[in-house]
């Protein structure tokens, strides 16, 4: 093996001088610059480590379950409340007794409700305003927040101004907040949606505001100040990639939090007219009781539940995801 | 450091000001006025005219405008001695419409109209209704009032100011007799043997303005009274802070010693006495049991307050949440990535995702199951009853303790004294009970004043799903109502809680950790 290698270093039986077989490379400017190294795509490596984890899958494919049946499900069936409101042996039947009275269809594998309707499709009727309106709210809200706070953290005038008047909503109860405005204006979708985005922005701004200023003052972005950044680029290239994580969890805390104050709103009276996923428990109140109705109350509240749960689970998993530290191989 | 919490305190009082100011202007100004009668039953029973008439008298007792009526202008004008009772009478009544004016009294018609124009005031005049040609309808007389919207500063000024109402021996507007205050060591309310101090009043508004008796606190003043709004419709007429404080329940007979001497079995508490103008007189029962005319009282009632039930069931459940919550949330932070880690961690993350009210269903349903009684009744109570509420806000109160605690503790357990003190050889139990638990209690501590203060509040929706008779059921019942001056006060009520435990709090943690210093500037 040593032989062979001397062997093809030894060029002095070719007899050409060192003029005559080597060449000198041109020197590239651009190619020194150049690092190799594997390529990185943030986006590509979210999506790398989110499906790494079996689990995740599986919980995504929930949630995509939970939106064929809240966004297209309806269109095909359509939603009577009160299709069988002539029929009285149709009110609160079992699953058991709708199938037989019925057929086998998945519209009744859930009973039917006070005035004959199916459970099943009120469910997801009503689960498309719950989860419509926790997602606008979301978008809403954390847009807003967002801004605001990133103003908030680098501004030391705003910072004032708007620890002011954080102090002043704070002192209020957001429920106290949402319930007045409901009651003022009357109960439908878009006042909902404002009641809840009026003060709801103004505690992830904050938040926001407190990461910003932990971030702010790092070493890399001083130098990154010290080459002449503008605040623009240093805001959206070297602090906002660090806080995607951070805000991906926040949205999955706060989309549970929609849904659970929609129902509560409903509870307590002030929900829309429509059906809403809040709504249908709170109508159903007198069947928790009532033995052989349970089915009506109980699959509401379970539904809220397990929407709840899958939303948080994706959000909380896509943010473990969106941390640029989980991306090393 | 002084300094520092009369300045919080101050911006605090502020924004509570601007957020209720707020809250007004919403509820007075941007609602809908008709809908405080939604569910009134003596507007639903008037009819034509004088439903008309009883809502802008309502508005106006509710401070929504202030109404002169051509009579009140008129009475003005014998109260200024330009015209006597006897031709008021002749002058005062209005025809069916205004061409029908009875011709003596259309100049003053004219006079009021000139006057009202004057001062800004819009003329409402109401034509009779009639039931035929010869006979005016129920409720339907003509009627001529006129009336101007109370501006939004006047209207949060006189909230601000009437906040407080000091008792004065020069209330009463009748002759009274000798005005004063009296002093004696041994209360006629018992009988007048029994030692129990008291001072009476004679011209002010309460009978007694100190006293001794059987309920917490045991002593009670009326020189000063919180009020925070009369209630229209949850319990009408009613001050809010009285609502929230006063007993509640079926009436309790105790032997009762009238002023008269007339000693009877009665529920009647004369320590509540108010003066009544008149009362004696239109009344042979209060002639018989009174020697004056306070005699507007409260009666004893055998069930606690709304405030009570609120705050005993919130204390009782984060008490257990501290006594559960921290050691939980140790224990997860020491087997950190065990399988009891993993349980917690889904624990509080299925507390957090779901809906309060899936949970809190969810509870009632496994307590009916298990026989507990879900729902909270002052005809028998029992101490069952206050297990479930307790046991379904422990759930997930406990919850968040438990994520808290994990997370200083792991916080702390990682940093480098920690590390220096294992070095230096100190037992692992040393190092948890004496550096980090120290070190992640003290934001812990932060939030107990603030759990203590806002157990005063109640849980809004809990109070209404195990029908507990709290404050917090009573905002529910009051935006169902349209209760604005209720809506109002508890906003104010949770406002200050809100400012006294932030304050608090931060003293908390001051006391707790010697390196917080108020008084340097932070940042």
């Amino acid at each position: 093996m040593t032989e062979t290698k001397e062997k093809l270093f030894d060029l002095a039986h070719t007899g050409l001088t060192d003029e005559q077989l080597f060449q000198r490379a041109p020197q590239d400017a651009a190619a020194v610059e150049k690092i190799v190294a594997p390529r990185y795509s943030y986006w590509r490596s979210v999506g790398r480590v989110f499906f790494s984890k079996k689990s995740n899958i599986l919980v995504i494919a929930m949630m995509v379950l939970i939106l064929v049946f809240t966004y297209i499900y309806p269109t095909f069936t359509g939603y009577d409340k009160f299709e069988n409101i002539m029929d009285p042996l149709s009110k609160h039947l079992t699953p058991a007794a709708a199938i037989e009275k019925y057929g086998f269809h998945i519209k009744w594998i859930f009973g039917t409700g006070e005035s004959g309707q199916s459970t099943f499709d009120a469910l997801w009727y009503g689960s498309r305003i719950s989860i419509s309106l926790a997602i606008l709210c979301t978008i809403i809200n954390f847009s807003i927040g967002i801004m605001i706070g990133a103003l908030w953290g680098f501004s030391k005038k705003v910072d004032i101004i708007m620890n002011e008047i954080r102090n002043v909503i704070a002192n209020v109860p957001g429920t106290l907040v949402t319930s007045v405005l409901v009651l003022v204006f009357s109960p439908n979708f878009a006042t909902l949606v404002f009641a809840m985005c009026v003060t709801g922005w103004i505690g992830i701004a904050y938040s926001i505001r407190t990461q910003v200023i932990i971030i702010r003052d790092r070493e890399y972005n001083l130098a990154s100040k010290c080459l002449g950044t503008s605040t623009l680029r240093i805001a959206t290239k070297n602090i906002l990639p660090f806080m995607i994580s951070f805000i991906v969890t926040m949205m999955a805390n706060s989309l549970p939090g929609y849904i659970g104050s929609e129902a509560f709103l409903s509870y307590i009276g002030l929900g829309i007219s429509d059906t809403t996923l809040g709504k249908l428990v709170y109508n159903a109140q007198p069947a928790m009781v009532t033995p052989g109705w349970g089915w009506e109350f109980w699959c509401p509240v379970m539904l809220s539940a397990f929407i709840s749960i899958v939303l948080f689970l994706v959000g909380q998993s896509l943010g473990d995801a969106a941390d640029p530290r989980t991306h090393m191989l | 450091m002084l300094k520092y919490f009369f300045k919080r305190v101050g911006r605090g009082c502020v924004s509570v000001v601007i957020a209720v100011s707020i809250i007004m202007v919403l509820l007075f100004y941007a609602m809908d006025n008709t809908l405080i009668f939604s569910e009134d039953e003596q507007y639903a029973k008037l009819a034509n005219n004088q439903k008309i008439s009883y809502m802008y008298t309502t508005w106006e007792k509710y401070g929504y405008l202030d109404l002169i009526s051509y009579n009140d202008y008129l009475n003005e004008l014998v109260a200024k001695g330009e015209m006597d009772e006897e031709f008021k009478s002749t002058i005062a009544s209005i025809g069916r419409t205004a061409e029908q004016d009875p011709e003596a009294a259309k100049p003053y018609i004219q006079q009021y109209l000139d006057y009202c124009e004057e001062n800004g005031y819009t003329v409402k005049r109401l034509d009779a209704v009639m039931a035929n040609s010869k006979r005016i309808a129920t409720g339907g007389a003509a009627m001529l009032f006129a009336y101007i919207n109370t501006p939004v500063h006047e209207r949060v000024w006189d909230f601000f100011s009437s906040l407080l109402t000091f008792d004065d021996i020069n209330y009463v507007e009748e002759d009274i007799g000798e005005r004063g205050l009296t002093f004696t060591w041994y209360d006629p309310a018992y009988g007048g043997e029994k030692f129990s101090p008291a001072i009476l009043g004679n011209g002010t508004l309460h009978k007694y303005l100190l006293y001794f008796d059987q309920y917490f606190p045991y002593v009670h003043q009326n020189f000063v009274k919180l009020t925070l709004g009369t209630s229209f419709s949850v319990n009408k007429g009613v001050d809010v802070f009285q609502t929230m404080t006063q007993r509640q329940g079926t009436y309790v007979p105790t032997t009762t010693y009238y002023p008269t001497g007339l000693v009877a079995e009665s529920a009647d508490d004369l320590h509540s006495a108010i003066y009544a103008p008149g009362s004696r007189e239109l009344n042979l029962v209060l002639a018989d049991r009174y020697t004056d005319d306070y005699t507007n009282i409260n009666l004893h009632k055998d069930s606690k307050s709304k405030i009570f039930y609120s705050f005993i069931i919130s204390i009782l459940a984060s008490f257990f949440t501290y006594l559960l919550g921290l050691p939980l949330g140790i224990l997860m932070a020491k087997k950190k990535d065990t399988w009891v880690d993993n349980l917690g961690n889904a624990y509080v993350i299925f507390m957090i995702a779901v809906p309060s009210l899936a949970y809190y269903f969810m509870f009632k349903a496994v307590a009916v199951k298990i026989g507990l009684p879900v729902i909270f009744s002052l005809d028998n109570p029992t101490v069952l009853m206050y297990i479930t509420p307790v046991v379904a806000s422990l759930a997930s109160s406990v919850a968040g303790t438990m994520k808290w605690m994990r997370r200083y503790m792991v916080d702390q357990m990682n940093s480098d004294y920690v590390k220096f003190a294992r070095a230096e050889g100190l037992s692992e139990f040393e190092i948890f009970a004496k550096h980090i638990f120290k070190n992640a209690a003290i934001p812990i501590t932060h939030g107990l004043p603030n759990t203590i203060i806002m157990a005063l509040s109640g849980s809004i929706m809990m109070e209404r799903i195990y029908t507990i008779p709290g404050v917090g059921g009573l905002l529910v019942e009051a935006i169902g109502a349209y209760d604005n001056q209720v809506i109002v006060g508890v906003a104010l009520f949770y406002g200050v809680l809100s400012i006294i435990s932030a304050v608090l709090g931060d003293i908390t943690m001051a006391i707790m950790d010697p390196r917080i210093s108020f008084t340097t500037k932070a940042r």
